[in-house]
């Protein structure tokens, strides 16, 4: 299987008034067909950043990509591209869903129109064409009386059935990936659980690789094959599903994990948050850039910054004491409980 | 929709009849200085004879709700009296004065339009560049000049001095709407600019600031992921929710246009509604300054509808009300 997406060294920095914002600082990872990415992390930890420089919507004018970082979509560098080669790309080979489907539908068109928009654009397909292919795509996502709603407004839409549009606007074009940033973030949990089934369910139907940006464990132990865990734009642990969920190797990550409502303790069990602030990306932490929050915290992570490394097969963490075998945590399965 | 423009007519009587209540108080005696009579036949000396027959005339000894009800009932015929200087229909007299307010009002809206509306766009879309910058300056000039000034300005520039350096070549007319040097339109220009330049300011500051929020909208994001081109995202995506207030105030700014630009119409000698009312208020013509700011209050209501309306045919959520679930 050939990599669909390669992402190497990604540094996306915006250039503030108040210095220089290091969103992204030198992530790496591939993407394979068919397979699901999720990306985890806390607000700021550069999840969606990561993803819009995919998408290469990184306003540019405040916005740097690094020189020596490159995106490699079936080998070809998208960094590389002119505007038009990007535009070809975008909404057809890699599309992307928001997390707010409240105000990610253009409210003045109607929901049909702005599904078949890109199959105007993208495939060539006549205005009528594409009208009757929005309503496939619309019934396919799970909305009833497709045809008549396809002529509705986003506003005579519910919450969720806005995500399932902005979910067939995103798969209209067949593409290659999915990029879902946090797309049940706005939802009620019932809907929440509805959109992920759909997606799981079209992903087995087309193939389609999904990167899955989000903070919320349990759709990551539900989707993903892969999981990427950020913190201050840095990657700190990445592994499969199963690794990063049963044999966690990052404080981090086992601070996210039990910070986690789970079924399998009593309900009186407490949950222990992650004491204090995500870091400034202004001034990041020296050394270890988790060091200030971290309950192992030694004088080391203060001045040494820890690399991403492999420290089992597959599966590589960005602490000092990850090679330590004494230094681990088993966790039960933090598989997600419909409340 | 249908019963939307009903319930809409139908709130249109109270605000009318409000207006000539308000208006009918205010002639009556006592309430303004001067004796009615005394409006009527001006500064000579009249018998008492000849007062007696005004007084019976126009029915002044009657009780003053039953003077408004006769005028309702005259206004509900299409009568809205004689003007006392001209010895002319009131009807007559606008009828005469609508047509050249309604032409200047176009113009300007014209300018408005099409001025305003370009900078804005342009100004959003290439923020804090020169044309930004130049559009925001200009326009806090012209929001701040006073349109008498600016219309004198302009009549000295193009019509005095302009006509003076070239050796009565090139100028423009600054007075009245024909001669026989220049075509009609030519006429225009000065007081459309004049007419049209507050506003153009405000339409391109307007303009700028909403598309600028357009553009910063979520569904502007979704629009780009989409793959569509800057072009087809201003255009297609941003342009027309940003278009809903512009379109509003381009609505109640032509309303405002219609009741006649008095300064604008009397500084050019413009012979419009407005500069009509300017002189009857002087010469204290009641019937022609009560017709002229009915017949406006008509006009404006009217337009404001019809804004109204338009709105719905750019925002959905307007037309079909309030959302699902």
């Amino acid at each position: 299987m050939s990599t669909l997406l390669e992402v190497r060294n990604l540094k996306t920095h915006f250039h503030t008034r108040d210095g220089v914002v290091k969103a992204v600082d030198g992530v790496n990872f591939n993407l394979e067909p068919g397979k699901t990415l999720a990306v985890v992390g806390e607000s700021g930890s550069g999840k969606s950043v990561t993803a819009l420089s995919i998408m290469r919507l990184i306003p540019k004018t405040t916005g740097v990509i690094g020189t020596d970082s490159d995106i490699l979509f079936k080998g070809e560098s998208v960094l590389g591209m002119d505007d038009a080669g990007v535009r070809s790309i975008r909404g057809n080979r890699i599309a992307m869903i928001f997390q707010d489907p409240m105000t990610s539908l253009n409210p003045v068109y109607r929901v049909g129109r702005q599904i078949g928009e890109s199959l105007i654009l993208h495939k060539g397909l006549k205005k009528k064409e594409a009208d009757e292919r929005a309503v496939e795509l619309l019934d396919m996502v799970g909305i009833p009386h497709a045809g008549e709603r396809a002529k509705d407004y986003p506003h005579q839409f519910s919450g969720g059935m806005r995500q399932r549009a902005m979910i067939a606007m995103a798969l209209a074009c067949d593409p290659d990936i999915l990029i879902a940033d946090e797309p049940t973030t706005a939802l009620d949990v019932t809907i929440q659980a509805q959109i992920l089934e759909l997606m799981i369910e079209l992903q087995e139907r087309t193939g389609t690789a999904i990167i899955m940006i989000t903070h919320d464990l349990g759709v990551v132990a539900d989707m993903a094959n892969e999981v990427m865990v950020m913190y201050a734009g840095k990657q700190i642990e990445y592994g499969t599903a199963e690794d990063v969920f049963y044999r966690p190797l990052h404080p981090y990550t086992w601070g996210l994990l039990e910070s986690l409502p789970r079924h399998d303790v009593s309900e009186k069990g407490i949950l222990l948050p992650i004491t204090g602030q995500p870091p400034s990306l202004i001034n990041v932490p020296s050394g270890c850039a988790f060091h200030p929050r971290c309950p192992y915290a030694k004088d080391v992570c203060h001045t040494q910054v820890p690399q991403l490394t492999s420290i089992e097969d597959g599966h590589s963490s960005a602490c000092l004491f990850s090679g330590d075998p004494g230094f681990r945590r088993e966790t039960a399965s933090p598989s997600r409980e419909v409340v | 929709m249908l019963k939307y423009l009903i319930r809409r007519v139908l709130q249109m009587i109270p605000v009318f009849l409000g207006v000539t209540m308000l208006l009918f108080i205010l002639r009556a005696p006592g309430v303004l200085p001067g004796d009615p009579v005394r409006m009527i036949t001006g500064e000579r000396a009249i018998s008492d004879t000849l007062r007696a027959q005004i007084v019976e005339e126009y029915g002044l000894d009657r009780p003053l709700p039953e003077q408004y009800v006769l005028y309702l009932g005259n206004l509900a015929k299409g009568d809205l009296g004689d003007s006392f200087q001209k010895s002319r229909p009131v009807v007559d007299i606008l009828a005469d004065k609508f047509p050249n307010t309604v032409k200047l009002a176009l113009a300007a809206i014209v300018i408005e339009v099409i001025i305003g509306i370009s900078a804005g766009i342009i100004s959003a879309v290439k923020q804090y560049s020169l044309a930004d910058v130049l559009t925001t300056l200009s326009t806090s000039i012209l929001v701040a000049i006073p349109v008498f000034w600016l219309g004198m300005m302009l009549q000295l520039f193009f019509g005095i001095l302009l006509k003076r350096w070239t050796g009565d070549t090139i100028y423009l007319p600054i007075s009245g709407m024909t001669s026989n040097r220049f075509p009609d339109w030519a006429h225009m220009i000065l007081p459309a600019i004049t007419l049209a330049s507050v506003s153009t300011a405000y339409v391109a500051r307007i303009m700028r600031s909403q598309m600028l929020e357009a553009l910063g909208q979520d569904y502007i994001r979704t629009a780009e992921a989409k793959g569509l081109s800057r072009r087809a995202v201003i255009w297609r995506h941003a342009m027309k929710n940003a278009m809903i207030p512009v379109v509003t105030f381009i609505g109640i700014d032509l309303g405002a246009m219609m009741a006649g630009a008095i300064l604008t119409e009397t500084i050019f000698n413009w012979p419009g509604v407005g500069y009509e009312i300017f002189v009857a208020i002087g010469q204290r013509d009641w019937p022609v300054v009560m017709g002229g700011v009915i017949f406006i209050v008509f006009a404006v209501m009217i337009v404001n509808l019809l804004v109204d309306l338009s709105y719905a045919v750019l925002d959905p959520r307007i037309r079909y009300g309030g959302a699902a679930e």
